[in-house]
């Protein structure tokens, strides 16, 4: 472990961000328009349940097609483009290399918009291949998506395969990794050749996928790069960052099956599932606290860094998320919670309060590098942080709650349905306030972005990150 | 169904011989040498000698006495209008 | 970049592991499976039915499965007997379903089999149900001054009533009732060698 040799490298930041620059904003800026689509598609859904005879003459705004356009529209629209966006920025970061063929990433992010857009109507007249997770028309959006995805694929594996860095970091790891395995859970996922049980144990093997090998992947690997580099420190351990990586390969890929637990698939399967999740608790420990010790003695920059506070309450929301879902995922727990709204609590600190939050950090810590100025105004993040943290809050207390309460109803044949009914109506209500919070939230998220792309250019110098400076690998220091 | 498991169990014996000859060839061509490097290669210079205002005394003391003398933050270094209302 | 390969290599092999343990497995297993002669394929009104059952999103509240008894009280509620795969034989999309935020349908057919009930419960169910929260879909319905020949009148009582017009049901709603009525699989299932809780 001598000194390395640094002057090999005479690229500087600027050189490896500038090809990204475009590509990189127009999907950070897709993305968030998605995210206002998509917060009113949420809130429309969920006023439905409290007031099921509002807006009920209009096919489109029906809950079953406004939920499935939700869902849709977040994943694929808000959570993917922003991963997109973060990938094209952080892989030529990372491997020292420019990212290649920038305008096919361009065209491919351009295109995924389009994609999306189609879906998204598809899915409000009607038109749904009925699969959760996979409503998009294989026929025509699907095709779309690949295309999409794989010009944005190509460019960056290209990116990683010609890479100048001595090492890989962790988050190339994950990002790249994401790259192989989203095209092949969502090409499985999509074949027409499954059916009955066997297309239920498909279409969960996708959805449990995406959320572990795509959202989780992408999220996790923004996580491992922005704590230490805020912090100015590496990460805790290396090893572990190892092992939680290649635990999380083999163990989550098993997972799919315990979204049927109780089920009429072959029983061996759920059980294969089950076991994985629990197995998932060595992953899941291990970036824990791998992420914790970075942390440890440096909590107080929560306080300088938004970056950070939207980045570290997302790592937390990951542990919390998984320590939820392996408990959910044992049938003595499944069989209460398995068809309340319990899983919607546990899908939205998923999908919320961990990815979505990672990506509100990504995106404060990137914007500043890609248009060349800082944010114009902190008390919009302050008013953007706390409105997200307490309607997520309030979303995630009321749904456990009111689904504990629902579960326990479902699970008394002695009571009525309509106990189960009656047990959750409440948290609905708190859970449409929690939306109006959180939508508002994104409001100010989407003014404050608005504002940032306005503003003329800075005067005087640019901020120092913009300075030509070559990228050294640095001495090893006593933090390792 | 003996023709089919046997298909299965070579499938499934080839994959984890090639999940392992991965891991044998990743170990043989140095993905776990220098594990203190591979951490530190997404931080620079500037990154290490930045003054950073949550550090304790005897952290920041610590950072000089390895890296030199502290660089100032500029705006947006963190993710967004730090000292305008950004606490 | 040797190192890139081994990654990418590793990662996919991980994958590929899974794909044959959930998805190429099941699938040799499952292929030996005759369908149920008590479940027989689904007429085209039938499948018409289904098809608005699927673009309307009927699943995001609805199961069809009911689960096993030995750690779950779905049969006691009296919605049937436990699922096996044969129920399922000429189902795609399969709509097992993740939320009960109303009753499981795989057996409606045979608990609620009138269909002016079901009729009246999707233009207004809260006319039948008054607790209920279930969507009205009064867009599968046409409310006109009087009826024509062949037209499936609905009556909806008072509140809901319309004075001086009828509503009556178009196709989509019709096909989706004769779908909802053909949701029975409380008949014991005719084993086939891998039905039911296989190994
Ligand atoms: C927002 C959730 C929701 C959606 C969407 C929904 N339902 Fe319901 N459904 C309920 C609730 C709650 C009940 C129980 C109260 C009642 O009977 O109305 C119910 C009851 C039913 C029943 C009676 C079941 C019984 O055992 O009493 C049928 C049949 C039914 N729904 C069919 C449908 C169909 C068909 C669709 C799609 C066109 C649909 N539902 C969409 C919530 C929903
Ligand atoms: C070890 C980790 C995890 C385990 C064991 C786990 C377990 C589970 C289980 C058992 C369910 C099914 C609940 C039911 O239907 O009864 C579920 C649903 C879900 N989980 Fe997780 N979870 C984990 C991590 C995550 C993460 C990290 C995310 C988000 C990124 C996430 C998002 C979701 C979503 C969105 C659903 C709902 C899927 C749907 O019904 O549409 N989970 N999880
Ligand atoms: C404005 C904030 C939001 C509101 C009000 C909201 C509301 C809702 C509602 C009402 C549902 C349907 C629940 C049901 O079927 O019972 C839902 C489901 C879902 N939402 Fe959201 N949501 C919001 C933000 C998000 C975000 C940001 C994402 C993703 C990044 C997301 C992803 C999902 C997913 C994956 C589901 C399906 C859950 C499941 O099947 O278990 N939501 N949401």
């Amino acid at each position: 472990m001598t000194a390395p040799a640094a002057s090999t490298d005479v690229v500087t930041l600027r050189d490896l961000d500038e090809p990204g620059r475009v590509p990189a904003l127009v999907a950070f800026v897709s993305a968030v328009a998605w995210l206002l689509v998509g917060s009113l598609l949420g809130l429309v859904a969920s006023l439905k349940f409290n007031f099921p005879d509002w807006w009920t003459g209009w096919a489109p705004a029906t809950f079953g097609r406004v939920r499935a356009a939700h869902l849709n529209a977040m994943i694929y629209g808000w959570a993917s483009l922003a991963m997109l966006g973060i990938s094209v920025w952080l892989v030529p970061r990372l491997v020292h290399a420019p990212l290649r063929w920038p305008r096919v990433a361009t065209g491919g992010i351009v295109f995924w918009n389009g994609a999306i857009l189609v879906g998204v109507l598809a899915l409000l007249a009607g038109w749904t291949d009925g699969l959760e997770w996979l409503e998009f028309p294989r026929s025509v959006v699907d095709p779309m998506l690949i295309v999409a995805g794989g010009m944005v694929g190509v460019t960056l594996l290209g990116t990683v395969l010609g890479g100048r860095a001595r090492h890989l970091y962790v988050s190339v790891w994950y990002v790249a990794a994401a790259f192989v395995w989203f095209p092949i859970i969502f090409v499985t996922g999509n074949l027409p050749v499954f059916r009955g049980v066997e297309s239920a144990a498909v279409n969960w093997f996708y959805a449990h996928n995406a959320l572990g090998f795509w959202l989780t992947a992408i999220g996790l690997g923004a996580v491992y790069y922005f704590i230490p580099k805020v912090l100015g420190r590496p990460i805790y351990s290396y090893q572990l960052s190892l092992l939680g990586f290649w635990t999380l390969a083999f163990f989550y890929a098993l997972n799919g099956m315990h979204h049927l637990i109780g089920g009429p698939l072959p029983t061996w399967m759920i059980t294969t599932s089950i076991v994985a999740s629990v197995l998932m608790v060595i992953p899941v420990a291990a970036v824990a606290v791998n992420h914790h010790m970075s942390m440890v003695g440096r909590f107080a920059s929560l306080r300088y860094s938004p970056t950070l506070r939207f980045v570290v309450l997302g790592a937390v929301a990951y542990t919390a998320v998984s320590l939820q879902g392996i408990f959910t995922a044992f049938r003595e727990v499944n069989r209460i919670t398995h068809f309340t709204h319990w899983t919607i609590a546990h899908s939205h600190v998923g999908v919320y309060a961990f990815v979505t939050f990672v990506m509100f950090g990504s995106v404060y810590y990137v914007i500043p590098r890609l248009v060349g100025r800082d944010w114009p105004d902190g008390r919009l993040i302050a008013w953007h942080f706390w409105l997200a943290l307490g309607g997520i809050g309030a979303f995630v207390l009321a749904l456990n709650l009111g689904g504990v309460l629902q579960g326990l109803a479902l699970m008394d044949p002695q009571v009525p349905f309509q106990a189960s009914v009656e047990a959750a109506a409440p948290w609905l209500a708190v859970r449409s306030l929690a939306g109006v919070v959180l939508t508002a939230a994104h409001l100010v998220f989407a003014w404050h972005l608005w504002k940032v792309l306005r503003r003329a250019p800075t005067v005087g110098p640019l901020p120092p990150w913009h300075d030509p400076r070559p990228v050294v690998v640095p001495p090893p220091g006593p933090w390792s | 169904m003996l023709v089919s498991s046997a298909v299965v169990v070579s499938v499934g014996l080839l994959l984890g011989a090639i999940g392992l000859g991965a891991f044998i060839w990743a170990f043989w061509v140095g993905a776990f040498e220098s594990l203190d490097e591979q951490a530190r290669c997404i931080l620079d210079e500037r990154d290490l000698r930045m003054r950073r205002p949550w550090e304790t005394p005897g952290q920041a003391r610590e950072r000089r006495r390895l890296y030199g003398g502290p660089l100032e933050p500029g705006p947006g270094e963190w993710g967004g209008a730090l000292g305008r209302g950004g606490r | 970049m040797t190192r890139i390969w081994a990654l990418l290599l590793g990662a996919t092999a991980a994958m590929t592991f899974a794909l044959v343990v959930l998805v190429a497995i099941p699938r040799v297993q499952l292929r030996t499976l005759e369908p149920d002669p008590q479940v027989p394929p689904y007429t085209a009104t039938q499948l018409a039915g289904r098809r608005i059952y699927v673009s309307e999103g009927c699943v995001y509240c609805h199961s069809q499965q009911v689960r096993d008894p030995s750690f779950t009280y779905d049969t006691l509620r009296g919605w049937g007997r436990p699922s096996v795969p044969t129920d399922y034989s000429w189902d795609t999309p399969h709509l097992l379903g993740t939320m009960r935020t109303g009753p499981d349908l795989i057996n409606v057919g045979s608990r609620l089999p009138d269909r002016s009930w079901h009729l009246l419960h999707l233009y207004q169910p809260r006319a039948v149900v008054p607790w209920s929260i279930m969507p009205a879909f009064p867009y599968l319905f046409e409310v006109k001054p009087a009826a024509a020949d062949g037209d499936v009148v609905v009556v909806p009582p008072s509140p809901y009533a319309l004075p001086g017009r009828v509503v009556v049901a178009r196709p989509g709603a019709l096909a989706l009732v004769d779908y909802l009525l053909s949701l029975d699989r409380t008949k014991p299932p005719v084993a086939t060698p891998a039905a039911g809780a296989a190994p």
